[in-house]
C-alpha cells in the first residue's frame, strides 16, 4: 500500500505475467541474441503463470469480483475489476496465447530429408533457429522454388514472442479495465501486435493483409474514441459503471447520446471481432499471414474483443438499456454472410476465416436480449470456439507441416496443404490427427459429439428465445443448419478413402518429423475439447 | 443399471474407432454383437426394474442426466435394443462395403445408443442432445457405406438427411427453450403433470408449433418428407432399418413427450392442420407407391403413409387415439424392418431394385425371402391378425371419434381418407407381389435367405404375427401412461 493507489500485485498477475515476460524476452535478446528457444520458454512460462493466476479469479461467486488499482476510501473506485467472466475470458485469452506459441515453436535447423528433395534446399547451415512458418508456402509457392523450405517470419524469435505476449497483455486487461483511458490503451496494445504479427509474413499477401488490418483497426480505434468521448459527453464520467448508465439515463438526451455512444464502440469493436459488415479484412489477414497468426487472430484476439464488448455492455445490461438491440442486426448478417462465403471456400484458412465471422455472429447474438444469462453466455460461446478453431488450426498447420516435408508429393502434383482436398482420407492415414480435427468441425458445427459446441450453441441460444427475439431465433436456426453444412463439407473429406497416389506417395516418401510443437498444441487442444465434450461444464461453468 | 446399458455401447463403438482398425470383420462383429447383446440385457432389465436416475450434469445449461422408463418410452426401448441387435448380427455375414468393418459397427452402436437415450430421458434440454446424437453416425453410414454404385447420390442423401432433421431439431430446441423459459423447468415428468397449466394459450401455441414443425422434419410428416426416400434408398440394410425403425420413432415419441403432453392447449389449435397432413401423408405414400419402381423407395413411401396414421391417431386427442399411435410406432417400427431386412437382401442379391426389370419370381426361386416379403406386405396394409391391424384401424377409428374439443367434420373426413390409403395401399402391395413373387420365371436365380439373415427374417416375422395376434400386452403398457397424459390436459 504505497501512494494514494491500492495495488495488488497479485489480483493484477494476469495482466503482469505476459507484460512482464514480454519485457523479459526483449531484454534477454538485447543481452544474448539468437537464443530461440530460451525466448519462447520464457513467454511459455509467462503464460502459465498468467493461466495459474487468472484461475482463483474465475472460481469466485459473480458478486465478489476480484478489484485492485483502487482510489483511496472515500471515493473507493476500482480501475481494475475482474469477475469471474473476465477472469474466464482472460484465461481463454492466455490459454489461446499458448497454444499459438506452440504452433510457432523454433524448430532446429535440420538438413532437408535427403531422399525427398533436389529442389528444395531448405537454407542449409543456418545456424540459429528458426521459427516455423507453414503459411508461407501456399502464397510463396509459385514465386520461389524453395517452396518446401519454411524460411524464417522475419524479426526473430525475440520479437515474435514479445508480440504474442504483449497482444496477451492487452487482452487480458481490456477485461477488467473498468475506465475508458485504460479501456482503450489496452484494446490498442491487443490489436498492434497482431498487425505486426501478420506484417512480419513477410511476403506480399502477408504484408497487404497486415495493411488492410492496419487500416481497419485504426478507423476503428478512432469510431472507439469518438464513441468514449459521447459516453462521458453523456455520463459524465470516464469509467463503465452502472452508476455511470443510471446517471445517464435519467435525462431522454443524455439517453440517446448514450446510445449512439455505445452504437459506435460496438461498431469500433466490430471490426475487431469481425462483425459483418466490418469483416472485409478478415480473410485477407488470416490467409496472408500465417496459419500460427491466423489463430492468434482467430482466438485471442476474438476473446480480447469479446472481453472488451463485455466491459462496454455490463452496466447497460444490469440498466436494461435498448440500444443493445443493435447487436442483434449485426449478430444476423454475420451469421449468413459468414456461413455462405464459408460454404464456398476451398482453402481450408479462408475457410476457418469465414467461419470466424459466422461464428463471431453467434458470439454477440445472446448480447442482443437483454438478460442477465446474456453476458455469460456469449463468455461460454467464445471460449468454446476458441478451443475447437484453435485445434482445427494445429491439425492445418500440422497437415501443411506433412506435405510440405514430402516434396516427392509435392512434385506429383498432389495439391499442398492450403487446399481442403489435402484432408481427403485423413482419418485413414492419420487416424489421430483426422479424429482431432473431425472432434474440432463437430464442435464448430454444434454436432454430437462435439457436445462442447453443441451446449455452447444452446447457451447462446437461451437469453434470445428468452427475450422473445424470434426473427433473430429463427436467423440462428437456419445458420445452424449451414454451418452444419459448411463443417460438413470439410469433415466428409476426413471420411472419405485416400486418394490413392497419395496414398503410394506417403508410403514412398519416409514421413518427415512433425514439429513438435506443433503436435504438443495439437495434442494439448484435442485432450482439452474431448475432455470438454464430455463435461461441457468445465469450460461453461467458468463464466459464472 | 441403466446407466449400464447406456455407457457400454458409446464405449465399444469408441473402442471399436479406436482400437478396431486392424480388426477383421468376425471379431468386430462379435464384439458389436455382444455389446448389442448386454445392451439389450440391460434395458429388458431397466423396462422390468424401472430405475430412476437424476444427476447433474452442465449446471450452467440446467442440464441433468435425468433417465427413466415408463409405459411409453417401454416398447420403443425394447424395440430399439431388440432391433440393436438385430442389425448387427445381420450385418455378420456381409462385411460392409465402403469402409472399415469397426467404423460401420460403431456408427450402428452410436446410433443404436443416441435412440436409447432419446427414448429414456426426462430432461426437455437433454431429449435434444440425445436426438442430435443419432446424426453423425447415421450420416456416415449413408455417406459412406451406402449404395455403392452411386456415390454423387449418397453425399446427397446424407446431406438431404442431415440438414433436414438438424434444421428440424434446432427448431425443435427453439421451442423446448421457449418451453423451459415459460414453465421454468425442464423435467419432462413435471413438464407433463402441469400440462400447460399457467402457461398462456399464446406461448402454448407459439411453443407447441416450433416443437411440431420441428419434429414433423423427424416423423416425417408430409410435406416435409421429401429427406426420407432418397435416405433410405441409399443406406445400407442395417442403416435403412435403424432408420426407419427407429429414428422416425424418435419423432412421433418427441410428438408425443413434448407439445402433446407438456402444451395441450397449443397442441390442441395445430391438431386440425396436422390431421389434415397427416390424411394427405397416407394419400401422397400411397399414390408414390403405385408407380414408384425403385422398390426401396416405394418401402420408404409407404413409411411415410404409416407415419400419416399414426399423426392422424395423435391429432385426435383422445387416449384411444394416443394409444393407436403408440402402437402404430411399434407395429410400423417391426413391419419396416422387416420389409427393410427382406428388400435390402434382395437389392443386394439382384443388384438394383428397379422393378420394371424382369426377374425370377422369389416364389419359385426364393420362397423364404418371397413370403417374408408378403406377409411384412400384408402387415403393412393393415390385414387382421397382423401387427399393422390394430394400429392403423384404432387410428382410423380415434379420427372418426376424437376428443370433443377436436372438429369431427375435418377428423372424419381424414378418417375416411385413411380408409381411402389403406386401400392404396392394398393396390401397391399387390402391385409388388405381382412383379416381385407371382410368375413363373426361374432365372436368373437368386439364393435364398440363410443362417442369420433368415434367423433375422424369422424373427421379425415372427414378431409382426405376435403383435397381430396378441395386440393385449403392449397395449395394456401403454393404456395407463396414455389416459394419464390425455387425463391431464385441461
Amino acid at each position: 500500500m504505497t501512494g494514494p493507489l491500492a495495488i495488488d500485485a497479485a489480483v493484477l498477475a494476469p495482466v503482469l505475467a505476459p507484460a512482464g515476460g514480454a519485457l523479459f524476452v526483449l531484454v534477454l535478446d538485447a543481452i544474448a541474441p539468437r537464443r530461440g528457444a530460451v525466448h519462447a520458454w520464457v513467454g511459455v512460462l509467462a503464460l502459465v503463470l498468467g493461466i495459474s493466476s487468472a484461475v482463483p479469479g474465475a472460481l469466485r461467486a459473480p458478486g465478489n469480483p476480484l478489484r485492485t488499482l483502487c482510489l483511496p476510501a472515500p471515493d473507493g473506485a476500482c480501475f481494475y475489476d475482474a469477475g469471474p467472466l473476465a477472469s474466464a475470458l482472460q484465461l481463454g485469452a492466455l490459454f489461446s496465447t499458448l497454444v499459438v506459441l506452440l504452433l510457432l515453436w523454433p524448430v532446429p535447423p535440420v538438413p532437408t530429408p535427403a531422399p525427398a528433395a533436389p529442389a528444395a534446399p531448405a537454407a542449409p547451415g543456418q545456424p540459429s533457429p528458426r521459427f516455423w512458418v507453414p503459411g508461407r508456402r501456399g502464397s510463396a509457392a509459385s514465386a520461389h522454388p524453395i517452396a518446401g523450405g519454411g524460411a524464417p517470419m522475419r524479426g526473430g524469435p525475440a520479437v515474435l514472442v514479445a508480440l504474442l505476449l504483449a497482444g496477451t497483455a492487452g487482452a487480458t486487461a481490456v477485461a477488467a479495465a473498468t475506465d475508458l483511458g485504460s479501456w482503450l490503451v489496452a484494446l490498442e496494445l491487443a490489436t498492434l501486435p497482431a498487425i505486426a504479427l501478420v506484417a512480419l509474413g513477410g511476403t506480399r499477401p502477408a504484408i497487404e493483409g497486415a495493411v488492410s488490418l492496419l487500416l481497419t483497426s485504426l478507423l476503428s480505434f478512432a469510431v472507439a474514441v469518438l464513441g468514449a468521448a459521447l459516453w462521458v459527453v453523456a455520463s459524465g464520467e470516464a469509467v463503465f459503471t452502472t452508476g455511470a448508465v443510471a446517471r445517464a439515463t435519467a435525462t431522454p438526451e443524455r439517453s440517446a447520446v448514450l446510445g449512439l455512444a455505445v452504437l459506435l464502440l460496438v461498431a469500433g469493436l466490430g471490426f475487431k471481432l469481425s462483425l459483418v459488415p466490418f469483416h472485409a479484412w478478415t480473410p485477407q489477414a488470416y490467409a496472408g499471414g500465417s496459419e500460427p497468426v491466423a489463430a492468434f487472430l482467430a482466438a485471442t484476439s476474438k476473446i480480447a474483443a469479446l472481453a472488451a464488448l463485455v466491459v462496454v455492455l455490463r452496466p447497460l445490461a444490469e440498466a436494461g438499456h435498448a440500444a443493445v438491440v443493435a447487436v442483434a442486426v449485426l449478430a444476423a448478417a454475420s451469421m449468413t454472410v459468414g456461413n455462405v462465403l464459408a460454404l464456398v471456400q476451398d482453402d481450408p484458412v479462408r475457410l476457418l476465416a469465414w467461419s470466424t465471422v459466422a461464428q463471431a455472429g453467434w458470439v454477440v447474438m445472446p448480447l442482443a436480449a437483454v438478460r442477465p444469462t446474456s453476458l455469460p453466455a456469449a463468455g461460454g460461446y467464445v471460449l468454446a470456439y476458441a478451443l475447437a478453431t484453435l485445434l482445427a488450426f494445429g491439425v492445418v498447420v500440422l497437415v501443411g507441416a506433412g506435405l510440405r516435408d514430402a516434396p516427392a508429393a509435392l512434385g506429383r502434383g498432389v495439391p499442398h496443404g492450403r487446399s481442403l482436398t489435402a484432408y481427403r482420407g485423413l482419418l485413414r492415414t492419420r487416424p489421430l490427427l483426422g479424429a482431432a480435427l473431425g472432434l474440432a468441425l463437430v464442435s464448430l458445427a454444434g454436432l454430437p459429439p462435439g457436445i462442447l459446441g453443441l451446449a455452447a450453441k444452446v447457451l447462446a441460444l437461451q437469453p434470445v428465445v428468452a427475450a422473445g427475439l424470434w426473427p433473430l431465433a429463427l436467423v440462428a436456426v437456419a445458420n445452424a443448419v449451414v454451418g452444419i453444412a459448411v463443417y460438413l463439407r470439410w469433415f466428409a473429406l476426413l471420411v472419405q478413402p485416400p486418394e490413392p497416389v497419395a496414398s503410394a506417395a506417403a508410403v514412398a516418401a519416409p514421413a518427415a518429423p512433425a514439429p513438435p510443437g506443433a503436435v504438443a498444441a495439437v495434442a494439448l487442444t484435442g485432450i482439452a475439447l474431448a475432455v470438454t465434450c464430455i463435461a461441457p461444464q468445465l469450460v461453461l461453468g467458468l463464466v459464472g | 443399471m441403466i446407466l449400464l446399458a447406456l455407457a457400454v455401447l458409446p464405449a465399444v463403438a469408441l473402442w471399436l474407432l479406436a482400437a478396431g482398425r486392424g480388426l477383421d470383420h468376425r471379431t468386430v462383429s462379435t464384439v458389436s454383437l455382444a455389446a448389442s447383446l448386454v445392451a439389450l440385457a440391460c434395458t429388458v432389465a431397466a423396462v422390468v426394474a424401472r430405475p430412476e436416475v437424476d444427476r447433474p450434469w452442465v449446471p450452467a445449461l440446467g442440464l441433468r442426466w435425468q433417465l427413466g422408463v415408463d409405459g411409453i418410452s417401454a416398447p420403443l426401448l425394447l424395440l430399439t435394443a431388440a432391433l440393436g441387435v438385430a442389425v448387427v448380427a445381420h450385418s455378420r455375414s456381409r462385411p460392409p462395403a465402403g469402409g472399415t468393418s469397426s467404423a460401420f459397427h460403431s456408427c450402428l452402436l452410436l446410433v443404436e445408443f443416441g435412440a436409447l437415450a432419446t427414448f429414456l430421458t426426462r430432461d426437455a434440454v437433454l431429449f435434444f442432445v440425445a436426438f442430435e446424437v443419432v446424426l453423425v453416425p447415421m450420416w456416415v453410414l449413408i455417406t459412406r457405406f451406402g449404395d455403392a454404385h452411386r456415390p454423387a447420390a449418397r453425399a446427397d442423401a446424407g446431406g438431404r438427411f442431415v440438414l433436414y432433421t438438424a434444421l428440424g431439431s434446432t427448431l425443435m430446441l427453439i421451442g423446448i427453450l421457449a418451453l423451459v423459459q415459460a414453465a421454468g423447468t425442464a423435467d419432462l415428468t413435471i413438464l407433463a403433470e402441469a400440462a400447460g397449466h399457467g402457461i398462456p394459450l399464446h406461448t402454448q401455441t407459439v411453443v407447441a408449433a416450433l416443437l411440431t414443425a420441428g419434429l414433423a422434419i423427424k416423423v416425417p410428416v408430409w410435406p416435409l418428407h421429401t429427406w426420407l426416400p432418397p435416405a433410405h434408398t441409399t443406406a445400407p440394410t442395417a442403416g435403412s432399418v435403424l432408420l426407419a425403425a427407429v429414428l422416425l420413432k424418435m419423432g412421433t415419441y418427441g410428438l408425443v413427450r413434448l407439445p402433446l403432453a407438456t402444451v395441450p392447449g397449443g397442441f390442441a389449435r395445430l391438431a386440425p392442420a396436422l390431421a389434415v397432413l397427416g390424411a394427405v401423408g397416407i394419400l401422397w405414400g400411397g399414390l408414390a407407391c403405385l408407380v414408384e419402381r425403385d422398390l426401396k423407395r416405394l418401402v420408404a413411401y409407404s413409411s411415410v403413409a404409416h407415419m400419416g396414421f399414426v399423426v392422424l391417431a395423435l391429432a385426435a386427442g383422445s387416449s384411444t387415439g394416443l394409444q393407436a399411435a403408440l402402437f402404430a410406432n411399434v407395429a410400423h417400427g417391426v413391419i419396416s424392418a422387416l420389409l427393410f431386412v427382406v428388400v435390402g437382401g434382395l437389392k443386394e442379391r439382384w443388384g438394383s431394385a428397379d422393378l420394371e426389370t424382369a426377374r425370377a419370381a422369389l416364389r419359385e426361386v426364393a420362397p423364404r425371402l418371397g413370403f417374408s416379403l408378403l406377409l411384412g406386405l400384408a402387415a403393412a396394409l393393415g390385414l387382421p391378425g397382423l401387427a399393422g391391424f390394430w394400429g392403423e384401424w384404432l387410428a382410423v377409428y380415434a379420427a372418426w371419434s376424437p376428443a370433443p374439443d377436436r372438429p369431427l367434420g375435418l377428423l372424419r373426413a381424414c378418417a375416411v381418407a385413411a380408409v381411402l390409403g389403406t386401400v392404396l395401399a392394398a393396390g401397391y402391395a399387390l402391385r409388388v407381389a405381382r412383379l416381385v413373387w407371382s410368375g413363373a420365371r426361374t432365372e436368373p436365380r437368386v439364393e435364398d435367405a440363410r443362417s442369420v439373415e433368415w434367423g433375422v427374417i424369422a424373427a421379425l416375422v415372427a414378431a409382426v404375427v405376435v403383435l397381430g395376434v396378441l395386440p393385449g400386452p403392449l397395449l395394456a403398457t401403454t393404456s395407463s401412461a396414455a389416459s394419464a397424459l390425455v387425463g391431464a390436459a385441461p
